[in-house]
């Protein structure tokens, strides 16, 4: 029986509480909707501030109507920042289904049903001078393999989202993250 | 505001927007997850449109503030969660009683004391309908989108003041924190409803008597009515009455105020209910699960339908009984251990043809869990 029903991309970022999976998403979601797409936004997180599972799925619809049932049901696209959300998020990925995991925090995995990439989004962002904006890089990866929306869309709703004390190191990670995909060479030096 | 552009808006901030278009300000409050950005949006919003908003000391405190302000002429409401949703029922009941118009919204989470804060759940179905104390009118709304959170806000509002009754707005976590792209309407085009003032002869008033329809106008401070509120049991002039005939006569009209009003009252969503042999009954987040799992029921051949009360309380019976008749089996899903299936159950007065789907772990029933039981039950059903 099919289990999307009309949805054309599912998405979740995932990780540790405090590692801005939420900002993700919602960067993501904004720029989505203005490339003109129907999407629903859902989180999940556990009572603390920082620590726990914390996730953050995008359901992307077909048309311009409301997605029909706005929560994920078989992701398109997993973004694992820490170890800690594989376990309730690997099984829900589709067979074929991209993974894109953290190659400091998240243990490499995911059997063959999966294609998961282990990258340095964390390494990269420490290089940049902020470990916290390895949610930045990973979403750079991101846009760049699922082929949702262009980097300068993206790069304009982080201009407006993000406080201007930290929007150039913002900005990089975007752009770093994005090249790690589409000129994996460019980044070699930072190892993973 | 770009209030009439596609927007990415969540569920609680859709309620805010919509208690600003609907007329309402004032807010009196205190935050509780997973509510809080309603206040949080509503002490944005309010002072831009010249209304007021106060964090309270406590939940008691600000239902009571709400009540006051609305006694004093001007829409309010608060917002919380179950726990604090608990703490407004003695208020709450005063309101029903004194017939103040107010807005009151629980977003549920999993319960019950402090339960599962983050996490969704339909734990209060019954304490919205049975939660305050004594015999009482209600309206309870219940959406399962953002776009209806932003439709049943206004209506909350036009309820409330039209019929002078706390309305209250229910739905869970995830349909409250849950971001959709949405096409808001132009607050211009909104209509809004206000309460009846009383008009007439100042001389005589009686507050409480029945102008026929059930509903009695309100006197508008300082337009020289002489009036009387009390929670006490009080008769048409407005003051304390133990006199059984009087007592009886005054709730009959308080008790059988919404019955010439259940057109405006009743509200559902049918889908495919003309020949459904499984009908599943659910409210938010289980609702849209449901819709899935019947629209795929359908393209697999069998006969499914779901019944979605919007009016949660009084629940929407007629239209119920109309669409359940005809359906051999009735799947009621919901996340808690089973409270609306006590209504349907009493309602289809059938042994055996009620199912129940229920679950209270914070996780949401999915639409393939939901077809899977509409399969066995139309398998059941043929046998």
């Amino acid at each position: 029986m099919d289990n999307r029903s009309g949805n054309a991309v599912q998405l979740r970022f995932g990780g540790s509480g405090g590692q801005g999976l939420q900002l993700s998403a919602k960067i993501l979601a904004a720029t989505l909707l203005r490339a003109g797409r129907t999407i629903a936004l859902s989180q999940s997180y556990e009572p603390t501030s920082r620590g726990g599972v914390s996730r953050s799925d995008i359901v992307v619809g077909e048309g311009a109507e409301p997605v029909d049932f706005p929560l994920a049901t078989e992701l398109d696209y997993l973004v694992l920042l820490d170890e800690v959300a594989s376990r309730s998020s690997l099984p829900l990925v589709r067979g074929g289904g991209v993974v894109l995991a953290d190659a400091d925090r998240v243990e490499p995995g995911g059997g063959e049903r999966l294609v998961l990439r282990r990258l340095p989004f964390t390494a990269l962002a420490r290089s940049l001078g902020n470990e916290r904006v390895a949610n930045v890089v990973a979403l750079g990866a991101l846009i760049a393999v699922a082929e949702l929306c262009s980097l300068a869309t993206v790069e304009a709703v982080v201009r407006e989202e993000t406080p201007r004390k930290f929007l150039d190191i913002n900005l990089e990670a975007l752009a770093a993250g994005h090249r790690l995909v589409m000129a994996p060479a460019a980044e070699a030096a930072v190892g993973c | 505001m770009h209030m009439s552009t596609r927007q990415n808006l969540q569920g609680n901030h859709a309620c805010a927007l919509a208690a600003i278009a609907a007329g309402c300000r004032f807010y009196g409050g205190y935050p509780i997850t997973p509510s809080s950005e309603i206040a949080e949006r509503m002490s944005l919003e309010l002072p831009r449109v010249g209304g007021v908003f106060i964090q309270m000391e406590d939940e008691i405190a600000s239902m009571g503030a709400v009540i006051g302000a609305s006694m004093g002429g001007v829409k309010a409401m608060t917002a919380t969660s179950g726990p604090g949703f608990s703490l407004k029922q003695e208020n709450l009941g005063y309101a029903a009683m004194t017939e103040i118009p107010c807005v009151i919204v629980n977003v549920m989470r999993g319960g019950p004391s402090t339960g599962l804060p983050t996490r969704p759940a339909q734990g209060d179905i019954m304490q919205t309908r049975w939660g305050t104390h004594g015999d009482h009118p209600i309206i309870v709304l219940t959406p399962s989108s953002v776009r209806e959170i932003y439709a049943q806000t206004i209506r909350a509002f036009n309820l409330s003041e039209v019929l002078r009754t706390p309305v209250i707005l229910l739905y869970d976590e995830t349909i409250g924190h849950l971001v959709e792209t949405v096409d808001l309407p132009d607050p211009a085009t909104i209509e809004r409803a206000d309460r009846k003032w009383a008009t007439g002869p100042r001389e005589g008033f009686r507050p409480y008597a029945d102008p026929g329809d059930g509903i009695p106008a309100m006197a508008r401070p300082g337009d020289g009515y002489r009036s009387h509120t009390t929670g006490l049991t009080h008769a048409e002039h407005g003051f304390p009455t133990q006199n059984p005939a009087d007592v009886d006569r005054v709730m009959h009209r308080l008790l059988g105020k919404f019955d010439q009003h259940r057109d405006l009252i009743d509200s559902f969503e049918a889908l495919h209910t003309d020949d459904a042999e499984v009908l599943v009954v659910a409210i938010g987040i289980a609702a849209r699960a449901a819709g899935r799992a019947v629209r795929q029921a359908r393209a697999a051949g069998m006969r499914a339908g779901l019944f979605r009360p919007v009016t949660l309380w009084p629940f929407p019976e007629d239209s119920f009984r109309e669409h359940a008749a005809r359906a051999s089996t009735v799947l009621v899903v919901e996340m808690n251990a089973g409270q609306l299936s006590l209504e349907i159950e009493r309602l289809c007065a059938q042994p055996g043809k009620v199912a129940r789907l229920t679950r209270f772990t914070g996780e949401p029933i999915g639409p393939a869990e939901i077809l899977a039981t509409i399969q066995e039950r139309a398998r059941h059903g043929h046998a």
